[in-house]
């Protein structure tokens, strides 16, 4: 399999110990990653907010890109995989795509709709199959209850994401059980971090951060896992302002996504960037069977 | 029971304020046909079983609004959520009374917060008193026109995105999505004269505080789509207005700050939401994530084929040309 990778902003640079999980787990499974430095960032959902048609044509171009190489193309955040399928969906407008297309065209960018948006989560269950996870796993997880945090966008809005159901999904729990863990359910799974208004009023960021990581806690959660960095950021980098908002110590270490599946495959830990938490995912990792540290 | 039927599961809340020390769910079975709308299963445990069972509803249409609540954790119309699949997905039938509104008993809650918010958008067209409305006659619109309201006016005020919103159960001054949507209608209607004023004020009062976490549009039993309409207001806002606000300078922001390598530079963009100045208060917490992730302070390298980036923004953003 060969996939245009889009590693998005953070995961370039601030979370890159998401990146540097992400090639570990395709390398062991055999993921051709094709790489694109012309890729731009997707918008994060702001430059929308800003000019809507500016951040389909920007996304437009990304795509184009992915369509030029005949690959499809792989996110590993919440937030770009919607903000790529979003775009490719508003193309279908015919008013939109001709504004659109009078930009690009000129610029030599053809764009034609005709690679598929997926994100690492879905790869890895619809693609690689859940059968063949598990022939992989060198050290299952058990023991190890985690809360899976799906990020929106991944969900939301439902009819136009064309996924799971967003109020129960079980994709990511699918994956978890695969690997051995344990999942846990709790209401705020399918919850929003509190990301998108971190710049705009922290507090009130951080306690519906906190609210989230609580959930889990009061769910019976060691750790959370996250498929969107920009959810890993409101739930790792800020949980100690989130928890002196809520009140309560969290102490959560919070994963990402292809971190676990990497612990699973028998990666060293030190190989997967667990130094860059701000959370130290130790006491999770403690949990684990002697077998699997 | 009779063959179509099944047995439903009912774990409804039971609370009365002031009466009883914490809500409690009491459990009820009835033998229900797969279609049955919830309500009609609430109805018939409160005129079979347990007349003490307190609820609103009218209509049993979804027209009138009333009976928003929510149904295994989901805020939606208990009139027009059907028992069999609520069952299929999830066992069983856990209702709730609404979010972010006291409960009055049961699940009745008090909407006056929802209703408050509501109000304080001005929910009436303002006409300009130098061009009154013809009396006694119509005023046509185009389709064009009407397109634009993009579906707001369906809204039958039931709550259940209020219900649904983080924001609103988070922070008092955000207005809710139901609020906003409306703003969205009269900004949009070519008969009211205080548009600029409406976009103007909402930058201050709460239109920031939206997650676009599209719950809201997940809730709603009419297809509005808060979120979506939300987001137009942002955009109308800031061409009214510009950035005044954290939220509007954190989206010109990183519109501009995508504009200059393709990628996001992480600590530009808090300078730019918040001044130089205003990123003070951020250092001390921003200093302990640099030690761990040192890339937030350094400039990203660019992207390759940044010269079409800018092309497609020469052409698109016409921001400079205010």
């Amino acid at each position: 399999m060969k996939l245009a990778y889009y590693p998005g902003c953070v995961a370039k640079e601030s979370g890159r110990e998401l990146d540097l999980s992400t090639r570990w787990v395709c390398q062991a499974l055999g993921i051709e990653l094709a790489e694109f430095p012309k890729f731009s960032c997707c918008g994060s959902g702001f430059i929308d907010e800003a000019n809507e048609l500016l951040s389909i044509a920007i996304n437009a171009r990304n795509l184009a890109i992915a369509e030029a190489a005949g690959l499809d193309l792989m996110t590993v955040c919440s937030t770009c995989q919607g903000m790529l399928s979003l775009a490719k969906l508003r193309m279908e407008d015919p008013a939109v795509r001709a504004k659109v297309d009078a930009t690009l065209k000129p610029l030599g960018i053809n764009y034609r709709g005709t690679s598929k948006v997926t994100h690492l989560l879905r790869v890895l269950v619809e693609d690689v199959g859940l059968e063949a996870i598990r022939a992989k796993v060198k050290r299952p997880l058990a023991g190890l209850k985690v809360g899976a945090f799906y990020g929106c966008h991944l969900l939301r809005p439902a009819d136009e994401m064309d996924w799971e159901s967003p109020e129960e999904p079980h994709a990511f729990e699918n994956l978890l059980s695969a690997l051995g863990a344990e999942p846990v359910l709790y209401r705020g799974r399918v919850m929003c971090c509190g990301f998108p208004i971190q710049f705009v009023k922290a507090e009130t960021a951080g306690r519906i951060a906190g609210r989230q990581i609580l959930d889990a806690k009061d769910h019976g959660a060691d750790a959370m896992a996250t498929p969107c960095p920009l959810c890993h950021i409101s739930l790792d980098a800020y949980q100690r302002p989130a928890a002196k908002l809520v009140g309560r110590p969290l102490d959560m270490p919070v994963f990402h996504l292809p971190q676990l599946v990497a612990l699973a495959f028998g990666a060293s830990p030190k190989d997967l960037g667990f130094s860059r938490h701000m959370v130290s995912p130790e006491a999770a990792l403690a949990k684990l069977a002697p077998s699997a540290r | 029971m009779s063959a179509d039927t099944i047995p439903v599961t009912f774990d409804v809340y039971r609370f009365q304020p002031g009466k009883d020390a914490t809500p409690r769910f009491q459990r009820y079975t009835l033998d229900l046909t797969p279609h049955t709308p919830v309500l009609t299963g609430l109805l018939r445990i409160r005129d079979e079983i347990d007349p003490s069972l307190g609820l609103r509803y009218s209509c049993r249409s979804a027209i009138c609004g009333s009976c928003a609540m929510q149904v295994n954790s989901k805020s939606r119309l208990a009139c027009e959520t059907q028992v069999g699949p609520e069952v299929e997905l999830h066992g069983r039938i856990v209702v709730e009374p609404m979010l972010n509104q006291p409960v009055v008993r049961d699940l009745v809650v008090d909407q006056s917060p929802f209703w408050r918010e509501y109000q304080k958008i001005e929910p009436h067209l303002k006409v300009d008193p130098r061009r009154p409305m013809p009396v006694g006659k119509v005023t046509p619109m185009t389709p064009a026109q009407v397109d634009r309201f993009q579906g707001t006016p369906r809204c039958i005020a039931c709550a259940a995105c209020y219900s649904a919103c983080p924001a609103v159960g988070s922070d008092p001054a955000f207005p809710g999505p139901m609020a906003l949507a409306k703003l969205y209608r009269f900004a949009v209607d070519p008969r009211d004269a205080a548009r600029q004023d409406r976009l103007v004020r909402i930058q201050t009062e709460g239109l920031w505080l939206c997650l676009r976490c599209h719950l809201c549009t997940e809730a709603c039993p009419k297809d509005v789509r808060p979120s979506e309409r939300i987001r137009d207001l942002k955009e109308m806002a800031i061409a009214v207005q510009g950035a005044t606000e954290h939220g509007s300078k954190h989206a010109v922001g990183f519109k501009r700050n995508i504009r200059e390598g393709g990628t996001l530079n992480e600590m530009k963009l808090v300078r730019q939401t918040y001044g130089i100045f205003g990123m003070l208060p951020q250092l001390p917490y921003g200093l302990k994530i640099w030690r761990k992730k040192p890339e937030v302070a350094r400039r990203p390298p660019p992207i390759e084929g940044r010269e079409e980036l800018e092309g497609i923004y020469r052409e698109l953003d016409r921001e400079g040309e205010r």
